[in-house]
């Protein structure tokens, strides 16, 4: 006998038994939570641009093209409750949960990875969230770990040498073959575009037309990043306009105000650019009736801004210097919203190992307890955008910077002295009220009794806090600190 | 809505019954899961395959007076099933933190060998169990029926974190010696 076997037969014990150990010992008055329309919505962007000391430039043609276009997988749509209902107003079960399963049968296939294909990536994503979430004043911050993950591979497959190895050093990968495999179980594992859930991550490479390229490297980018690769003149306003276009493209316009700044010189031999989109629908989503305005202490003082306000049955996470709760998104990742202990600053937390663990635990914590959370936030809108260099270096990439020691050979042999002149990183994340026309499915979907609850907490994020944002695999693909929620 | 309305509905062939029985219990059946599996859509999706078991055995079933142990039981095998079959590292944690405890339980020396007849080892179970005081009985149960972690055990009822380990040490010391009677041996 194993202990299986016993773990297994304990389904037959008398469910009258069952009954008994199922009933809440002492009875509270139960809340039932409502269930109106919400939006997450959050996008990212890097560049990093590679220009040489080289006089280059021919004004020849000035049309951006395509020289290779990455396929995404397709999928089958969500199946909206709201159009499988019959005459009398019921469920046409039978043929939503044929439309469910192939949804189903889609969405797994990308979500089954190798196991452990997210490993080695710990000390990357702690020292990026401190570097690039830490001191920023009184500044909101925002980044993409995941988007800066893509923009880091795609790097190293250009670079070989000392360039390369730095940024595998950061990446916590031995080769640049475990790399490859990674990066497109972690592209799978993050894509889904269903009509309920978009989350992309996309790539490009914008290449300059005077510049012989290595066709291999370009095959590896398009089949392992999904990479789209466009040549055409640098400098040029229609080269500028395409990567605009594509910037705009592939982040919902969200990052317009910072992509149209985005202009390469004549002597740019390669732009790399990526990108991640995510808008999902909360699953237990906010009633608009109870947000009402109230004051948010800033750095520099008390605000008013709208805060939305929601009492359900959920986890409630908490460490030495903090508490947390995640807000699920309906068919996906979760909202991580972390509130520093009153007297204990953000930038303390950020350098504080157990909330580091926290904010990548995905939940995954042992100080959790279920019970009612007065979930209370402001609705936020943050964005940023940093310059990377100064970030990237301190993390150990230093020679891809440097043009006497850069070892871009993958990319190209015609061209000497390649060096990155600039690695820009822009995200939003914007928590809004734009999904309520698509209430409807969620409604049916998420409804449940809510279970007597036997404690109550009151989670009010009325100061500075930080938020991750993992997608349904788990990794973080936004995290930020929210101190001016407007 | 009454658990025998809702049996009945599943009687009557009316899908109505399982949006009734989801309302109702739908939360806590997604808590069980959440104990081993932790993300949201592989829990949802035992939920659907334990709605759609019941809609299969309601009839011949008809569990108008256990309608949640009945569908938490699917639950439950559905769950234990998905736990097994990801093979990812943080369920087989949870999962592995169980059966180790469990194996206090087992008699012989040697757990892999013999072949095990769920229904009578069921009925052993229920035997045992019976017999046990309630408090002993729901800590047990909380524990390896419902996977509800330590923690949250000592909260539900108002003790300690080391006396809920203490019952249990000695509930399964106890089944142990009840097996081993009943001739669960190698």
């Amino acid at each position: 006998m194993k202990a299986d076997d016993l773990l297994n037969s304990l389904e037959h014990v008398d469910p009258e038994l069952v009954a008994q150990a199922a009933k809440p010992p002492k009875k509270t008055p139960s809340r039932r939570p409502l269930w109106v329309g919400l939006t997450a919505v959050a996008a990212a962007a890097s560049i990093l641009v590679g220009i040489a000391l080289w006089p280059g430039g021919s004004p020849a043609v000035t049309q951006a093209f395509a020289v290779a276009a990455a396929e995404y997988p397709e999928m089958a749509p969500y199946p909206s409750e709201a159009d499988y209902l019959k005459a009398n107003g019921d469920l046409d079960m039978d043929a939503w949960r044929a439309c469910y399963d192939a949804w189903w049968a889609d969405r797994k296939a990308q979500l089954d990875q190798p196991e452990g294909y997210d490993s080695g990536l710990e000390g990357y994503y702690a020292a990026s969230l401190v570097q690039f979430l830490g001191g920023g004043g009184t500044e909101n911050r925002v980044y993409s770990p995941l988007n800066l993950y893509f923009a880091l591979g795609m790097l190293a497959e250009l670079t070989d040498g000392d360039s390369r190895q730095q940024i595998l050093d950061l990446l916590g990968q031995d080769s640049i073959e475990t790399l490859r495999t990674q990066a497109r179980a972690l592209w799978n594992a993050n894509y889904c575009d269903d009509g309920a859930v978009t989350s992309v991550l996309a790539s490009s490479l914008w290449l300059n037309q005077d510049v012989p390229f290595v066709q291999s490297t370009l095959d590896t980018l398009a089949d392992t990043y999904y990479a789209s690769s466009y040549q055409g003149e640098m400098g040029s306003a229609e080269f500028n306009q395409a990567l605009q276009t594509w910037l705009n493209d592939q982040t919902g316009g969200l990052l317009k105000e910072s992509a149209d700044q985005i202009k390469l010189d004549p002597e740019t031999v390669l732009a790399l650019a990526t990108t991640v989109y995510y808008r999902g629908r909360w699953a237990q989503e906010f009633n608009p009736d109870n947000t009402a305005p109230d004051l948010f202490h800033t750095p520099e003082g008390d605000v008013t801004c709208d805060f939305m306000r929601q009492s359900s049955n959920s986890a409630y996470y908490w460490g030495e210097r903090f508490s947390a709760v995640g807000k699920t998104v309906e068919s996906s990742g979760t909202l991580w919203l972390i509130l520093p202990d009153e007297g204990v600053s953000v930038d303390q937390l950020l350098a504080d190992p157990e909330a580091q663990d926290f904010l990548l635990s995905n939940g995954d914590w042992d100080n959790q307890k279920h019970l009612t959370v007065n979930l209370s936030m402001p609705k936020f809108d943050v964005s940023g955008q940093m310059d990377l260099i100064e970030g990237l270096q301190a993390m150990g990439i230093t020679d891809v910077f440097d043009p006497a020691v850069s070892d871009f050979t993958p990319m190209t042999t015609e061209v000497d002295e390649i060096y990155v002149s600039q690695a820009t990183h822009a995200a939003r994340v914007m928590v809004d009220e734009e999904g309520l026309t698509a209430a409807a499915f969620t409604v049916l979907a998420a409804a449940g009794g809510a279970m007597p609850p036997e404690d109550e907490v009151d989670f009010t994020l009325d100061r500075p806090f930080l938020f991750v944002l993992t997608g349904a695999a788990g990794q973080p693909l936004f995290a930020g600190v929210v101190n001016q929620p407007g | 809505m009454e658990d025998t309305r809702i049996v009945d509905l599943f009687l009557a062939r009316d899908e109505g019954g399982i949006r009734e029985a989801a309302d109702k219990y739908g939360n806590r059946l997604r808590q069980l899961g959440f104990h081993l599996l932790p993300d949201r859509l592989t829990v949802e999706e035992c939920e659907n395959d334990a709605y759609l078991a019941a809609w299969d055995s309601i009839p011949p079933h008809q569990p108008r007076d256990y309608l949640f142990p009945f569908l938490a039981r699917l639950m439950r095998h559905k769950v234990l099933d998905q736990c097994r079959a990801r093979r990812r590292r943080n369920e087989i944690a949870r999962l592995t933190a169980l059966t180790r405890e469990l194996e206090d339980c087992i008699p012989g020396p040697d757990p892999t060998q013999e072949l095990v007849d769920g229904m009578a080892l069921g009925a052993a179970l229920n035997a045992f169990l019976k017999a046990l005081p309630e408090e002993p009985r729901n800590i047990f149960l909380r524990r390896y029926w419902f996977f509800d972690p330590v923690g949250d055990i000592a909260r539900r009822y108002g003790l300690t974190q080391s006396k809920v380990k203490t019952t249990l040490f000695r509930t399964r010391q106890g089944l142990r010696d009840h097996l081993t009677k009943e001739g669960f041996t190698v």
